[in-house]
């Protein structure tokens, strides 16, 4: 409360204190793409009156008698990087002038602006490792989500579809893995930070992206920033006459690479032969009439369409600029019944509410609605199960509807005993069925943004407070309808019905003084504070037993049972900071940064609450030294050195304390006690992960700046990363606390490089990048390696273990196939039923016997080596882009192979497995016979089904036309385009996607992180193929 | 340029205000659920926590294995249920037992966690204000608790680790303590304290005073400290408790609680969380629903006495199902329900009382300690010291309330007439003797109640390598005491 008193304070003082002559001077300096420049000096000639723009490139000046010489005053606006201008104002004692400038780009030494955290930054003057993505080289890529476009478009930034169904999240890692804990980036949108970007802005909405990522960029975010740091910002208004835009899109999405399967006489055959091998029924011959042969995975995809449309008016007037936008997105999923619809509007505002003072705002208000349906999995972790592993599952002889329309369940065909039935076609689910019979729902209405105020408070001094607001209202419905062969598939019906809101304000204030000594001493300042609270509240009600499954009656209470669920939370972070940096520039050629943050957190115990991040970096322009003043061709040679650290605060929120459960009840004398347990124990020493980073980095530019190249080295080394330490039972059974136990490194190298050739008719540019990555437990604080990623009851397929790197494949070996019983018996012990035509395994351990002590790393689901490839070409009036993404040296397991080709049981298999099966002596050394009863050994997690996961993917092709138009037309720009978006994927993977990450089946995990368990493929919903044709209209 | 400067100055205050006195807003509440910090405030709290440990003793957790250990290992019964389902308990059965068995780790998980409900409640009760009276109750309760899981605990594995406080996790790195010392030192001072503490009578299923005497009466005999266990019997002795007239009301729904429980283990069906006793399907045929486990082995039906006419001792129909027999309801029991040919029925409920589909929710309570118990308790100390005359008159009183079943069970053949030579009264034989008739009485009297194992190996090597002649892995040093599981092994680095 004492701090608006004192806001209302300064308010009233730059209110009512007025000198008496004053002329004032103000407006907004843009490039000649009319977007604001912000740090543009601005002085009155003669004098050493000046300011500088702010971030919106508005600038004010007050200019009193003493400053003005003669009877006109001249204001000098420069900038580096851009041709100086100078304005001839008349001296007008009391007068008001607003005067907006267009600055041209001095092609000679052409200069970007970078925003970084609380502020902008020229590019020379960067000395942290940062990568830079602008609006043109995301705009009009068919994403829902803006974290998606950042895929393969800046070195080191690994980004991840979690399966490809329309409104699912996306997987962003900068940097590698640095935990076993949370590894999502900061995403700072125009000044609000949060840890999900989805469904709120679109590509067409961003101006720029910078991804912070090393300590020295980031660690002005200090204990938020261990995972890296996204600032994105959104396109704002700018003063000159309206105008309007519209991007809008049609696309049809198909499915891409369909894994062949059997069709139902290559069923039989095998079936056949695997029965004679085990000595059980085959499948009689007199049935096949009586069979269909369907292609079930084909069944389950249709075409879909996605549709896009975003309309927005800009402008302003002489001292305010708006924007305001909406758009509607509507995405069919390529799966049966799945899909995302959003409706999202958007404000931009800012306006001079006294000469020195800009006020502002950027509101988003976006719904979103998605329809799910089983995307990854098995169901055991209570997500149902993927639809697409039910399509493989399902044997080809099973048609999809019984004659009156109904889905077939368990096979039925006259004449045979079900129990037959079963065993020779299955008792998978119908797919069709399965997935049409989802109803579930989840909606999500969220308003992001913030209000904000900027006060020139003397030349080269601003203040600036901002207040924002993500509030995220959730609203999911799940209802699993009983049906199927005699009910047996959900049965009894239930349905699970939540909503709840996520509140985060922050308020954050920041200080910025910028001052040349000298001419040659730049120094730059920044202090602030920042007070962030957030409280997320949920209500769940659960409800079974519907007489009536009808879909409007799917609504809680209308189930029979008594004992209806209700369950509610409610949980709360706060941060609280202060922080500072520092930069100083000598002549352009030495740079020093030094960036100083101070977080508390209510995560931890009082005496562990505040935490003080340091960065410190340097930079050299040897370009700028006078011994190269004479290569002409080198237009840049910069060398960045910076050592910092940042925290993780994403840990838990009451980790500190022990909790205490009720619910463990006692009868005494027949009438039942309420009782409470401690029930997890808190550890009061837990505290922040550290991540300290150390960087190393090279810009270079050559020929005119057609050529620039920036590389990095980096070592990121996160230390006491939270680990729960398990304890002793005879200690008690209360879950164990987390302990600052852990180390992980990730090391690599990052090289991104642009080309840019500009003619008159024709010009290009070429952009790549690559990352190579190595990541290491060090240390897991003496605790047991953790198993994760269960593939079977029991079963784990990865372990993170120390030497090796976080969710490494841990599994058997295969070494080839038993050709014949001499092997069988002359090789380690493998068990007693084992034949030729077996999988062998590795005795890794030389014991001469094969069991779980043989199992060992194998590979890792994260690639040692990422790249990225973007061409445009310009021709007249034609343009084209295309863009590439890949990874490599990367593996994934196969869950999904090991039903499909362990063939084990009456599911469909693979057409590769048919076509390639032992079959005799010498047949193959990769694939064993075909028989139920060898798949015990055959299909137990092995490398059998460890694929290699490296791709190359056409990711999207786009060709464009702009239509030309008169300059004294009202249309200022028309140009339609066609686009394919995941064109065409070169990869060895035989799945359906290389390019999914989520095992999605966290249950039963002891740490339950998704990047412990990664690139397990259930068989996963598919990312689609979308040929798009658009149009973006300005007028 | 002055009022800027003094603008300049408010808005650092205001940082310093905003950095310094803002610091509450880093407190954040817990909400819905509670801290440790919030609880063990009030007498409510110290109530709530007290429950807390009596729900580890519940039978409620299907891993309460303690009859795996009491009556499988021992002579009295083997694993029963299909062959290979739970194969751990039949490798337990055959004395093929690695630290990998499943058994171990259910029970140690288990009442270790007992005893750790009851180190929080002790090391935060003294604190909390409310009547002194409930809160020496209290203690008494959480301490006789505490004793009760370590005596299961240290009957089963020997030498274990002790904590009696909540430990920190450095102080759960815990050497082991030896077996007597955690009689004398742990379990003895417990039960001293709660038989200070603890309450005449109770609500069924509290602790009383009698409890605490009762299992130090025990405890006593573990050590052969036979007057102090004499002494601790007779406290229970000259209380009111005496034995049912009918032997079976002990494991009859409507006599559950009744005079002759010294201490019980609750259950109630139709509770949400589950409070009902699943032994009611672990112990009952897969014919209604049940399992089949804990399946009586021929030599423990041959230890029940029959008379020249071959009338058995009604205990035994009481204790098994067996072929000729009623089950329950009409049911006759039919012998290919168990690998042996019998089944157990002291926690079974006719289908009347728990139908198929609840099967697991059991209302009869676990009877850790009857009075006849307590009188056998009493003969063994008496004898042991000599006293072999005095200690006759005992077990004689759990053999009349035994042959009596024929003058108060009207389904019993010839009722209400006792048959001829039914159990007779034992004479003073010698010290030796009437030893040998109170190792007989214990075994049929408390036949599945899961003890035998513990007397087996009290009773020594001489006594249990005969007990254990069909089984030949049996080994007295090895197997006197379970492996400690390797999940203690693999976290504790002490043991």
């Amino acid at each position: 409360m004492k701090n608006i008193y004192v806001w209302a304070l300064i308010l009233s003082a730059l209110i009512f204190n007025h000198s008496a002559f004053s002329q004032s001077i103000s407006g907004i300096i843009t490039d000649e793409l009319e977007m604001p420049l912000p740090g543009v000096s601005v002085y009155v000639k003669g004098s050493t009156l000046g300011t500088v723009t702010g971030f919106d490139g508005l600038y004010s000046l007050q200019v009193s008698a003493g400053d003005v010489t003669g009877d006109s005053l001249t204001l000098v606006f420069s900038y580096i990087g851009y041709s100086t201008q100078e304005y001839l104002f008349p001296v007008d004692p009391d007068a008001r002038f607003t005067k907006n400038i267009i600055l041209g780009e001095d092609v000679e030494t052409l200069e970007e602006f970078v925003v970084v955290g609380y502020g902008v930054q020229r590019a020379s003057d960067i000395t942290g490792a940062v990568s830079t993505i602008r609006t043109n080289e995301i705009a009009n890529l068919p994403v829902r989500r803006i974290d998606q476009a950042l895929a393969g478009k800046a070195a080191g930034v690994q980004v991840n579809e979690t399966t490809g169904q329309p409104g699912e999240s996306v997987k962003v890692r900068i940097r590698g893995i640095g935990t076993i804990n949370n590894n999502d980036p900061l995403y700072i949108i125009d000044g609000v930070p949060t840890k999900d970007v989805g469904g709120l802005l679109n590509p067409e909405d961003v101006e720029s992206m910078t991804v912070l990522k090393d300590a020295a960029s980031a660690a002005i975010y200090g204990s938020r920033a261990g995972n890296g740091v996204v600032i994105i910002t959104t396109k704002k208004g700018v003063s000159k006459r309206p105008l309007i835009s519209y991007n809008g899109y049609v696309g049809i999405q198909t499915a891409g690479n369909v894994t062949a399967m059997t069709n139902t006489n290559e069923y039989i055959d095998i079936f056949n032969e695997a029965a004679a091998a085990d000595d059980r029924k085959p499948i009689p011959e007199d049935i096949y009439p009586q069979l269909a042969n369907t292609d079930h995975m084909s069944s389950i995809f249709r075409p879909a369409l996605i549709t896009n449309h975003q309309l927005s008016f800009s402008g302003g007037s002489e001292n305010s600029t708006y924007l305001l936008g909406g758009g509607y997105m509507n995405q069919e999923g390529i799966i049966l019944n799945s899909g995302y619809e959003r409706i999202n509007f958007r404000i931009n505002l800012t306006s001079s509410l006294a000469e020195k003072v800009t006020i502002g705002t950027n509101l988003t208000f976006a719904y979103s609605s998605q329809d799910i349906v089983g995307g990854s999995g098995d169901g055991f972790g209570g997500n149902g199960g993927s639809v697409v592993r039910y399509a493989f599952f399902r044997t080809p002889p099973l048609p999809t509807y019984n004659p009156d329309g109904s889905y077939v369940d368990l096979p039925n065909f006259e004449g045979y005993n079900r129990a037959d039935q079963n065993t020779w076609f299955g008792d998978g689910y119908n797919p069709v069925g399965f997935a049409n019979k989802y109803d579930w729902n989840a909606k999500i209405y969220r308003t992001f943004g913030n209000v904000f105020l900027s006060w020139d408070i003397i030349p080269g001094l601003i203040f600036r407070t901002d207040f924002g607001v993500d509030l995220s209202i959730f609203d999911e419905k799940r209802f699993n309808e009983n049906w199927g062969t005699d009910g047996r598939i959900n049965n009894p019906s239930s349905l699970s019905k939540g909503t709840g809101t996520d509140f985060t304000w922050n308020w954050t204030n920041s200080l910025t003084w910028q001052k040349t000594f000298n001419e040659k001493h730049n120094l730059s300042i920044l202090v602030g504070t920042e007070a962030i609270k957030n409280n997320r509240h949920e209500q769940w009600g659960s409800d079974r037993e519907f007489p009536d499954q009808s879909s409007y009656l799917r609504y809680l209470g209308n189930g029979l049972t008594l004992n209806k669920g209700a369950n509610e939370t409610e949980v709360g972070w706060s941060l609280l900071s202060a922080f500072g940096r520092i930069n100083y520039n000598f002549d352009g050629r030495y740079l020093v940064e030094a960036v100083v943050r101070a977080d508390g957190s209510s995560r931890f115990s009082e005496e562990h609450r505040w935490g003080v991040f340091y960065s410190g970096s340097f930079g050299w322009n040897i370009h700028n030294e006078s011994f190269l003043s004479e290569a002409n061709w080198l237009n840049q040679l910069k060398l960045r050195l910076s050592l910092g650290q940042t925290g993780n605060q994403e840990i838990g929120l009451y980790n500190y304390l022990s909790i205490v459960s009720p619910d463990y009840n006692y009868p005494f004398g027949g009438t039942v006690y309420n009782g409470y347990v401690i029930s997890s124990l808190g550890n009061v020493n837990t505290t922040w992960e550290t991540t300290t980073t150390y960087d190393i980095g090279l810009d270079l530019a050559f020929l005119d700046n057609r050529l620039t190249v920036i590389t990095d080295y980096y070592w990121r080394y996160t230390s006491d990363m939270l680990v729960p330490v398990p304890l002793p039972p005879s200690g008690g059974d209360a879950n164990p606390p987390f302990v600052n136990a852990g180390k992980v490194l990730n090391q690599g190298f990052e090289f991104e490089l642009f080309w840019r050739e500009i003619k008159n008719n024709f010009s290009y540019e070429i952009g790549g990048n690559l990352t190579f990555l190595t990541n290491e437990v060090k240390e897991l604080g003496g605790g047991r390696p953790i198993a994760a990623g269960r593939v079977d009851n029991g079963v784990f397929s990865t372990l993170t273990q120390e030497g090796y790197p976080i969710g490494s494949f841990f599994m058997y070996e295969m070494v080839g196939i038993f050709q014949n019983e001499l092997e069988v018996f002359s090789s380690p012990y493998q068990g007693p039923n084992i034949k030729p035509g077996d999988v062998k395994f590795k005795d890794v351990n030389g014991d001469n016997i094969i069991d779980e002590n043989d199992r060992s790393h194998v590979g890792t689901a994260i690639p040692k080596m990422l790249y990225g490839l973007t061409f445009n070409f310009t021709f007249k009036n034609f343009d084209l882009s295309l863009f590439f993404q890949g990874a490599y040296g990367n593996s994934i397991y196969m869950q999904v192979n090991q039903d499909i080709e362990g063939f084990y049981r009456g599911f469909n298999v693979t057409k590769r497995f048919y076509d390639n099966h032992w079959t005799g002596e010498g047949s193959t050394n990769d694939y064993p016979r075909a028989s139920w009863i060898g798949a015990a050994n055959n299909k137990i997690a092995s490398t059998r089904f460890l694929e290699p996961g490296g791709y190359f993917r056409v990711k999207n092709i786009a060709l464009g036309y702009t239509v030309p138009f008169k300059e004294t037309s009202r249309i200022q720009a028309l140009r339609v385009y066609i686009s394919v978006q995941n064109a065409y994927t070169f990869t060895r993977y035989p799945g359906l996607d290389p390019e999914m990450y989520d095992s999605n089946n966290l249950n039963e995990e002891t740490v339950q992180n998704p990047d412990l368990a990664s690139g397990i493929d259930w068989g996963t919903y598919p990312v689609p193929r979308i040929y798009t044709l658009g149009v973006n209209f300005n007028f | 340029m002055k009022y800027t400067i003094k603008t300049l100055l408010i808005i650092l205050i205001a940082f310093g205000i905003l950095s310094s006195g803002c610091q509450k807003m880093l407190d954040e509440e817990l909400l819905g659920e509670r801290s440790n910090l919030q609880f063990y405030q009030t007498a409510e709290d110290a109530e709530l926590g007290l429950t807390g440990i009596y729900n580890a003793l519940s039978f409620s957790f299907a891993d309460n294995r303690i009859w795996v250990f009491g009556d499988v290992a021992s002579d009295d019964a083997a694993k029963g249920g299909i062959a290979g389902d739970q194969a751990d308990i039949g490798l337990i059965d055959d004395f093929n037992i690695t630290t990998i068995n499943g058994n171990l780790e259910n029970v140690w998980i288990i009442y270790y966690e007992g005893i750790s409900r009851a180190n929080w409640l002790l090391d935060n009760i003294g604190d909390i204000s409310m009547s002194q009276e409930r809160k020496d109750e209290i203690i008494g309760e959480a301490r006789f608790l505490r004793a009760y899981f370590y005596y299961w605990l240290t009957s089963i594995f020997g030498d274990i680790p002790v904590h009696l406080s909540v430990p920190t996790p450095a102080e759960m790195q815990k050497a082991a303590t030896p077996y007597e010392i955690i009689f004398t030192d742990v379990i003895i001072p417990d039960l001293q304290d709660a038989v200070s503490k603890l309450p005449e009578s109770a609500a069924s299923g509290r602790a009383t005073i009698y409890s605490a005497w009762g299992l130090l009466a025990k405890c006593h005999l573990f050590l052969q400290n036979w007057s102090q266990s004499e002494n601790a019997a007779k406290q229970v002795i000259q209380s009111g408790h005496s034995m049912t007239n009918l032997y079976s009301d002990n494991f009859s729904l409507s006599t559950k609680d009744n005079p002759e429980t010294v201490f019980s283990v609750q259950h109630l069906a139709g509770q949400d969380p589950w409070q009902g006793n699943r032994l009611n399907q672990w112990f009952d045929t897969r014919a209604y629903n049940g399992y089949g486990f804990n399946a009586p082995e021929q030599n423990f039906v041959d230890e029940f006495e029959t008379t020249t006419e071959d009338v058995v001792d009604p205990r035994l129909d009481y204790t098994i199902g067996r072929s000729g027999q009623i089950w329950y309801d009409t049911i006759q029991f039919d012998s290919t329900w168990s690998p042996t040919g019998y089944l157990n029925k002291k926690y079974i409920q006719p289908l009347s009382e728990v139908p198929v589909e609840s099967k697991a929710d059991g209302q009869l309570n676990y009877q850790f300690m009857r009075y006849s118990e307590v009188l056998l308790i009493m003969a063994e100390a008496l004898n042991e010291q000599g006293r072999s005359g005095e200690a006759v008159t005992y077990v004689n009183m759990v053999r009349t309330r035994a042959r009596e079943s024929y003058m108060y069970d009207p389904d019993l053949p010839g009722y209400p007439g006792i048959p001829d030579g039914l159990l007779p009264d034992i004479t003073d034989t010698g010290k030796e003797g009437v030893r040998n008739a109170i190792r007989h009485e214990r075994r049929v009297e408390l036949g599945f109640e899961f003890h035998r194992y513990f007397d087996i190996i009290r009773y020594g090597p001489e006594y249990a390598n005969k007990a254990f002649e069909e089984k030949p892995n049996f080994d007295y040093e090895t197997n006197k005491f379970m492996p400690v599981p390797q999940i203690e092994l693999d976290t504790n680095f002490e043991l």
